[in-house]
């Protein structure tokens, strides 16, 4: 082994490697300063302040390949927002919103941060794969959280602060297969696709998979796309050599936007039922005409004529030119009124007097579970694991408009479920 | 202002730059660091999650899984290496973003994997940030003191004579092949372990984490940083993770300016920000 000590003290090797060292002490006392001046995370031990507004945080993916959502949720939020803060109300809330990104590690920081500056209580994250890696985080700090559209089997079960106001996918889906199948009862013939590496449209599959076989269909053809995919050609040739009289898709906006369009070129005509990931009004510019007629199991219709469903359909329209408001949007107003609601129920019976921050987010999540919520979505309520409860559920058909570069989502069939339904 | 939680990726991001610096050291152009990456952090998730969900787990238990993971990529590395490391250049790093792919697609689809959820309840170690920070930054301390003997040692300097001119350096007697396999060895083990600290510190763990886009960001890690040092990709890594956060008060606009660096920074910095006339320099001062 050669040894520094044996070169000359002038040669640069030598200079190199002792700069190396240095620079290295540098960086290795810069990061144990950061790891001493970063310890305390959580103001959870001050006193609330009577005075001040509390502070709600929001971490949605304003960024990366979920941002169709969360551009949506943020409308959401900021328009029950406005409304809920020109009611009467004893205690302000203010909004922290920061993106969580599409990608775990950012949804980790956004939750970090949020519970650093002491929020109250946390809505997000967008995803359900970051909604397993951020949620813990919360849970651990004791920081109550509400998905506004996580739809993964297990979120609620992560602990006992995280509640979610998106029903899950098994309770939805069999709503649209069995009005594919009520409009053309000789259905023998099912094509399925679904975007393998995505856990949504994974999950969202296999429910729809079970729902067919229980009505003793077997898919003719399963074709695996990705999430990134632009060309499916190959899948929807191999799928339409089958004859299906039916396709069921599950992917997300993107890509499931795309392969409807592509359907319909490819000469596909019949029934088309997509899953949550296409619930959204962003899709219409995507498929644009050949979204006319897909199918679509909803927990929220815009035609339910309730006070706050009708204003919040006034507000959508006159902040986005006249359009229709989709079910992410209406979920995320929902997780912000019912915080909302909660908070104002705690202050009125004098509950946040002399609590310390943690004290106030554990007597929030109590309220938060115990009460019912008149939302856009209809009446909902939680069970005490903290998943929602909802009674109501739609059958839409997209419709476009005649330029085919608009549309809407309307009503074909309300269900009630019986409540208590996982 | 940095906490903990965010300081555990910067240095998780350090140690990833490191794993790309080691091929890189030897001349190779190995982007195949998030696939053994993703195989640690997979094989601790399915470790860890046997027992109960959410309960605590030791230390050692999580050491045992870093062993085991070490051993499992050094021996996937061997495998690949001996036929890849044959390829040069855009070659290699074309068939190493071919390992990656596989190496996701294989843990999409395999039975027990999870599928695209993944694997999530991964119990932790530590109840605090904290204890991640010293326990990684325990790890890159270490790796620190190895890669500082390792410039001065045979190896070193056999990986620095390949970069420098493979034939020549083949002339003089050095076995070419044994040296950059050992460094992509060791880029592979480097990368396996600290995909085990990473899952237990994400909670969760599925197949996007090894994606083709991890790879971009580590590389961009050692070509910010610099790559003629090891302290190069560790500050490259360090400083790239905590930007995107750190420009969280800009809004919206925080990832044009990120995407800002990444472009100006080759501009202005074509060697990376650590060079060799710096560290030169810096070692030739007197206080």
């Amino acid at each position: 082994m050669l040894r520094s000590g044996g070169l000359s003290p002038t040669d640069p090797l030598v200079a190199r490697r002792r700069g190396n060292a240095r620079l290295a002490a540098a960086v290795a006392g810069a990061l144990a300063l950061l790891a001493f001046l970063g310890r305390s995370s959580d103001p959870a031990a001050q006193r609330l302040n009577p005075e001040a507004p509390l502070t709600l945080g929001a971490a949605l993916a304003l960024t990366g390949n979920a941002n169709l959502y969360g551009q949506d949720q943020r409308m959401g939020i900021s328009l029950a927002q406005g409304w809920l803060e020109a009611q009467p109300h004893p205690r302000r809330v203010a909004l922290q919103l920061e993106d969580g990104a599409s990608d775990e590690p950012s949804a980790i920081a956004a939750f970090n941060l949020l519970i650093r500056r002491g929020v109250i209580a946390l809505i997000g994250p967008t995803l359900s794969q970051q909604a397993f890696a951020a949620d813990p985080i919360a849970q651990r700090q004791g920081v109550p959280v509400v998905a506004p559209s996580n739809t993964a089997k297990g979120i609620p079960q992560i602990g006992s602060f995280i509640s979610r106001v998106s029903a899950q996918s098994s309770v939805i889906a069999p709503l649209s297969i069995d009005e594919a199948l009520r409009r053309e009862p000789t259905t023998r013939r099912v094509a399925v696709f679904f975007a393998q590496d995505d856990a949504y449209s994974t999950a969202k599959t296999a429910i729809f998979q079970k729902v067919l076989a229980a009505r003793g269909l077997k898919p003719v053809s399963i074709q695996r796309t990705q999430l990134a995919d632009n060309d499916f050609q190959n899948p929807i040739t191999a799928a339409l050599q089958q004859r299906p009289q039916l396709v069921v898709i599950s992917a997300q906006a993107m890509d499931g936007g795309n392969l409807i369009r592509q359907l319909r070129e490819l000469g596909y005509r019949g029934q088309i039922v997509v899953g949550n990931g296409l619930n959204t009004p962003n899709i219409y510019p995507i498929c644009q005409r050949w979204c006319d007629g897909v199918l679509i199991a909803q927990a929220y219709s815009p035609e339910l004529n309730t006070p706050v469903n009708l204003a919040f359909r006034r507000l959508f329209a006159e902040a986005n030119q006249g359009r229709t408001p989709g079910q992410i949007a209406a979920q995320a107003w929902t997780a912000y009124q019912v915080v909302f609601e909660a908070i104002q129920r705690v202050q009125k019976r004098g509950g946040f007097e002399g609590l310390t921050l943690g004290e106030a987010r554990q007597q929030l999540m109590k309220e938060l579970l115990s009460g019912r919520y008149d939302t856009p979505l209809g009446p909902i309520r939680f069970r005490p694991d903290g998943e929602v409860v909802q009674g109501r559920f739609y059958v839409a058909k997209v419709r476009m408009d005649s330029t085919g570069r608009n549309g809407r989502f309307t009503l074909v069939r309300e269900q009630e479920l019986p409540e208590g339904t996982p | 202002m940095i906490d903990n939680g965010l300081l555990v990726q910067m240095i998780l991001g350090a140690l990833l730059g490191l794993s790309v610096y080691l091929p890189m050291a030897a001349g190779q152009l190995s982007l195949a660091t998030p696939a053994f990456y993703a195989v640690g952090g997979t094989l601790a998730a399915l470790l860890s999650t046997q027992g109960n969900a959410q309960s605590a787990i030791s230390l050692w238990a999580v050491l045992g899984e870093m062993l085991l993971a070490g051993c499992l990529t050094a021996g996937l590395a061997l495998l690949v290496g001996l036929p890849v490391l044959r390829l040069r250049g855009i070659y290699l790093a074309i068939a190493t973003i071919a390992l990656v792919e596989i190496v996701r697609v294989a843990i999409l689809n395999l039975p027990f994997t999870g599928g695209a959820a993944g694997i999530f309840g991964i119990p932790q170690p530590f109840q605090k940030p904290f204890g991640y920070v010293l326990f990684s930054g325990a790890l890159l301390a270490v790796c620190g003191w190895l890669f500082q003997r390792l410039e001065a040692s045979r190896l070193g300097r056999s990986m620095a004579a390949i970069r420098d001119d493979e034939l020549a350096s083949r002339c003089m007697g050095i076995h070419t092949t044994r040296v950059k396999l050992t460094a992509f060895l060791a880029s592979a083990v480097l990368a396996g372990i600290t995909g085990v600290i990473a899952a237990h510190y994400l909670n969760t763990w599925n197949a996007r984490q090894g994606s083709f886009d991890v790879a971009i960001t580590t590389l961009a890690f050692v070509i910010l940083g610099g790559s003629r040092s090891w302290l190069g990709p560790v500050i490259g890594g360090l400083l790239l993770t905590a930007l995107p956060e750190l420009l969280r008060p800009v809004g919206d606009l925080r990832l044009v300016l990120f995407g800002l660096v990444i472009l100006l920074g080759p501009v202005f910095f074509p060697q990376g920000l650590i060079t060799p006339a710096l560290l030169e320099r810096l070692g030739r001062w007197k206080p």
